[in-house]
């Protein structure tokens, strides 16, 4: 026993010590904080990777202002004390002059206040909640639209489109995103004349439905179709519990629904399903900036982008890297204000501009219809009008 | 669908659910009854066997063949689990074996991430437990039924075992008293093996209707399952076979009548409410419905 | 098997490890190497208050961690401004959402609601035996996860509580850390010390000369609960955004490990096993990201840091279950005698 933990130890000791003379300053340092473990793998994942990729492809053309760059990625391991010491190590030790990453607001609440008391941003390239810049002042962009727009532009189709007079709402009462996507849905459908029969609740992660469905069940006038706000490790679950239930109506959801697991876990259930999300990852109907992303992102991991998510980390390095060119500098005050003055970046996940004063980018919404499994983009557009956040 | 179409319902799903927490929660009072032994890793034992159902199938094994290997694997692990990390402490005290399980646990857990990442995995059900049955306005999945149906007939073998079989009636005489069956000549460590074998078995089981009751897989997945298996474990009594099936279709019943009865702005708090109601069981009878007296010698 | 207690190889690995570690914390800047300083006191709070009970009583308590979430948000909520409560907490009762106090009176009022319940709880708890106790507590453990995640006009349910005060500094937290270790010191000398731990070694015998077992316990359950709180309050304060996941089953391992591999019912050992485990962890941690060792490079494995702290707890239960320190305190004596002497020359003999 002793006697292998001496070698073992003195192992350790020399990987520490041998890695600690990190790489000089001829690089631009960004950080980069995805949860690779935990519940927001399934989004987080994809974006890391399509971060990795974008910056490859640009210290392959040369880099930025003469140097290349460097992403320095830690993973948060969804875990909100990971997440503040990633920050802080990013901050002081790695001397990053961005930080982007997260797909989850209640994430990205936990590193983005470090950052910015240090005067360094944070572009979240997934976290949607139009609150956040309110939270942390100047210092939080994203490179996604808001939940307010993904939510209208739901409710519209669903109303306008499909002629759903009346729904039936579900919301995952355990986080941010899904509280505030629900919100804003029932707020602009109400607006537009739809009547919502039933408001109900679960808990993230929750694995059985069967109280729900009841409820549902036993409503006097079936709802035309249903608005279930969820994150991505639920859906699956229980679009398959309310399909086997019984349950035939359409149902909608936000950018949570944008994940194999969709279609892996709810099986036959996957169909009459429709979710806004950032852009269609599909080779042959996609974009053309998409088409051009998913062939090399399946050069490259040898396998297709899973979801949007993967474009979203791909364009947010894209945006950081773009502002230091135009700040033609790294000091991070000015690439802030470089990057607030973005207007009509091409990117994957559609162009990106940012109004004066306003950190949330103006971006279209891809709807897209689930029927049998297979995915198509039924409607790509703003949407007319957007609750207040 | 009338009031009585409405509990029929309800009660399908207490029962069937039931049955799941009477199969884990056995597991957990074999354990204990002989070792005294809480063994937080059974839920792992779930996990496991999930896995291991999930990774045969997608080899080619046809379903039901990889359930039951996957409920064998389940009992390999416990045995496993077994010698390496409690046998080394057997008389070290309840605190040091309540500490190595919790130990296994998270091992388990994260080797878990480590192998197949945290992200869940779809459960490759088959389409007959899909199926639903339709009694009148009543549907009922037929994996509520494949599940009673299922503990019903384990509970039969399990109780010929222990009544009829040799090493059964050493297990019970073990639990009983662990002294005096080494005096009277029983292999202690093989009743131990045993019981951890048939109890980790019986967990994978668990696994197999567990997984495709939620559709999919992960590491962390039980954790959840075996919190509900202690408090069925403990209603009925610690260390008592027939308590852990009482508990664990007393706890069913339970969540489901606390489900339908708590007014929706409480209904959250139902998990919490069954486990206030577990701290007031213990305060009048502290050992559990079935449990005894303990008598202790001085 | 036996680990030598003091052997020659175990203190050049300790010494290399901690090499290990003062270099991990100079490369990752001071504010990494001020984070870890304070995580190392409230670690220290978090584990005396934790050996308190689970030392001294011979009960084995699994929800204390449950304590920690109430003293950290009750103390959140109290020093949150008000302009943050309206925006964050915007069903919060009118009495409270007025309300706005520095730390020390907020972690104080959060250490109280804490105890308040280890009261109530502790009256059914403190009867039971052995694994009943366990299961109780954890199910107590459950029942503040499921209302915290649901109350969530008082706590934003199991959404992040983000944007609560750095309050906690190196001085403030090493100061509890002081005070838990004195305070836990002096119960652990004091009769009520002793009896705790007569009852603890043989209760019938203790019963029978008339010692309260059960008001003992309750009586060590709550101070357990208040200093747990305490902890709870400075972590609320130093990490800023948490939410109850934060306060389940991983901190709990994380905590009792740091108590067991230290040494149940030392104090020293407490110290001794907080040192070990985030020493241990972090350059678990750094080395789990990948690393290159010369010309072979180890690509990053997730989630093994966790496994081989697991690994090491096992380890530890089964070749030294009394942990590094075991049950002595003797060191601290000595220390604490040899000062006495100093101080009180010529005094009585002590």
């Amino acid at each position: 026993m002793r006697k292998i933990m001496i070698p073992l130890i003195a192992l350790a000791v020399a990987a520490v010590l041998s890695s600690c003379g990190k790489g000089g300053g001829s690089t631009i340092k960004i950080g980069v904080l995805y949860n690779l473990t935990g519940a927001q793998a399934s989004l987080d994942g994809p974006s890391a990777n399509g971060a990795k990729l974008a910056a490859k492809e640009i210290n392959a053309a040369g880099g930025v202002l003469g140097k290349k760059i460097q992403l320095v990625s830690y993973d948060g391991k969804s875990d909100a004390e990971t997440i503040g010491k990633a920050a802080a190590k990013l901050v002081d030790s790695d001397k990053v002059v961005a930080m982007l990453g997260f797909s989850d607001t209640d994430m990205v609440m936990a590193a983005a206040p470090i950052a910015a008391k240090a005067g360094i941003m944070f572009v979240t390239s997934g976290a949607t909640s139009p609150k956040l810049p309110g939270q942390v002042p100047d210092y939080l962009f994203l490179a996604c639209f808001g939940d307010n727009v993904q939510a209208a532009a739901a409710a519209e189709y669903a109303y306008g489109e499909l002629k759903g007079k009346t729904a039936y709402i579900l919301i995952d009462k355990g986080m941010e995103y899904t509280m505030l996507l629900g919100k804003y849905f029932k707020e602009r459908y109400t607006e537009l004349g739809g009547k919502v029969v039933l408001e109900d609740f679960y808990q993230t992660g929750d694995k059985d439905y069967s109280a729900q469905i009841t409820k549902l069940k036993a409503q006097k006038k079936a709802p035309d179709l249903l608005f279930i706000s969820s994150g991505p490790d639920d859906v699956g679950t229980i679009v398959k519990q309310f399909r086997d239930g019984g349950v035939k109506q359409p149902i909608f959801g936000g950018d949570g629904y944008d994940t194999p697991l969709l279609v892996q876990v709810a099986g036959a259930g996957a169909n009459d399903i429709y979710f806004t999300t950032h852009s269609l990852m599909d080779a042959a109907a996609g974009s053309d900036a998409a088409k051009k992303f998913i062939a090399a992102y399946q050069a490259e991991y040898k396998a297709a982008p899973e979801n949007a998510f993967a474009g979203l980390g791909y364009d947010t390095v894209k945006l950081i890297v773009d502002s230091i060119a135009r700040a033609k500098s790294t000091d991070p005050k000015a690439i802030r204000e470089a990057l607030q003055t973005t207007s009509a970046l091409p990117g994957v996940t559609g162009s990106i501009t940012f109004q004066p004063g306003n950190p949330i980018p103006q971006k279209g919404v891809a709807l897209i219809k689930v029927e049998d499994g297979k995915l198509s983009l039924a409607s790509e557009k703003a949407p007319e009008k957007v609750p207040a956040p | 669908m009338t009031q009585l179409e409405y509990l029929l319902q309800q009660l399908i799903n207490a029962v069937s659910m039931g049955s799941l927490y009477a199969l884990m929660a056995i597991g957990l009072a074999m354990v204990f009854g002989i070792l005294r032994l809480i063994n937080f890793a059974h839920g792992d034992l779930i996990m496991v066997g999930s896995y291991g159902v999930l990774l045969l199938n997608a080899a080619g094994l046809p379903f039901i063949a990889a359930a039951a290997a996957g409920a064998a694997l389940s009992g390999v692990a416990g045995l496993l689990m077994e010698r390496l990390a409690y046998r080394p402490i057997r008389g070290a005290g309840d605190v040091a074996m309540l500490l190595n399980s919790f130990a296994v646990t998270i091992l388990l857990e994260n080797l878990g991430i480590v192998i197949f990442t945290a992200k869940s995995r779809p459960f490759p059900s088959p389409e007959a437990f899909n199926a639903v049955v339709e009694l009148g306005a009543v549907r009922v999945s037929s994996l509520s039924l494949i599940s009673i149906a299922t503990t019903v007939i384990l509970l039969v073998l399990l109780t010929i075992f222990v009544t009829k079989t040799e090493i059964g009636i050493s297990l019970r005489a073990t639990a009983q008293d662990l002294v005096a069956a080494r005096l009277m000549g029983i292999d202690v460590n093989k009743v131990i093996a045993a019981a951890f074998l048939i109890g980790s078995c019986l967990a994978g089981v668990v696994g197999v209707l567990w997984s495709a009751r939620i559709g999919k897989v992960d590491p962390l997945m039980g954790f959840q399952p075996v919190l509900k298996a202690f408090v069925a474990s403990v209603v009925g009594g610690l260390g008592s076979i027939p308590g852990a099936v009482l508990g664990g279709y007393i706890l069913g019943i339970i969540e489901v009548l606390l489900q339908g009865l708590l007014p929706s702005s409480l209904a959250p708090f139902r998990d919490a409410f069954v486990f206030a109601l577990l701290i007031v069981l213990l305060l009048f009878r502290p050992n559990g419905i079935m449990g005894g007296r303990d008598k202790e010698k001085i | 098997m036996k680990f030598p207690a003091k052997g020659k190889l175990v203190y050049a690995a300790a010494g290399a490890a901690l090499l290990a570690f003062a270099a991990l914390v100079v490369a990752g800047g001071s504010g990494y190497a001020e984070r870890i300083f304070i995580g190392l006191a409230i670690s220290i709070v978090l584990a005396e208050a934790l050996n308190l009970f689970n030392g001294f009583t011979g009960l084995f308590s699994l929800g204390h961690v449950g304590f920690m979430a109430i003293g950290a948000y009750a103390s959140a909520i109290l020093t949150l401004p008000l302009q943050a409560k309206a925006s964050n907490l915007p069903d919060l009762p009118a009495w409270l959402a007025q309300v706005q106090l520095p730390f020390l009176p907020a972690a104080l009022v959060g250490a109280l609601v804490a105890t308040l319940v280890a009261a109530l709880v502790g009256v059914p708890l403190m009867r039971l035996t052995g694994p009943y106790v366990s299961v109780a507590t954890m199910g107590f453990l459950v029942i503040t996860q499921v209302v915290l995640a649901n109350w969530d006009s008082m706590t934003r349910g199991a959404r992040t509580f983000a944007g609560v005060q750095s309050l906690t500094t190196p001085v403030n937290a090493w100061i509890w850390a002081a005070v838990a270790v004195y305070l836990v010191l002096r119960i652990k000398n004091s009769s009520f010390g002793r009896s705790m731990r007569a009852s603890r070694d043989n209760e019938i015998a203790a019963e029978s000369i008339g010692t309260n077992v059960v008001g003992q316990r309750l009586i060590a359950f709550c101070m357990s609960a208040f200093l747990t709180a305490i902890g709870g309050a400075l972590w609320a304060h130093f990490i800023c955004a948490f939410s109850p996941k934060s306060f389940y089953f991983s901190q709990t391992f994380s905590v009792i490990t740091m108590v067991v591999v230290g040494g149940l019912g030392s104090i020293l050992g407490s110290v001794v096993g907080v040192l070990f485990v985030t020493v241990l962890s972090e350059i678990l941690r750094y080395l789990e990201g990948g690393f290159s060792l010369g010309p072979l490079a180890v690509p990053p494995v997730y989630g093994a840091s966790q496994v081989i702290m697991a690994i090491v707890l096992v380890l530890v239960i089964v070749y030294r279950p009394t942990g590094i320190m075991g049950e002595s305190d003797s060191g601290l004596a000595s220390l604490g005698k040899a000062l006495g002497r100093r101080m009180g020359a010529g005094g009585a003999n002590k």
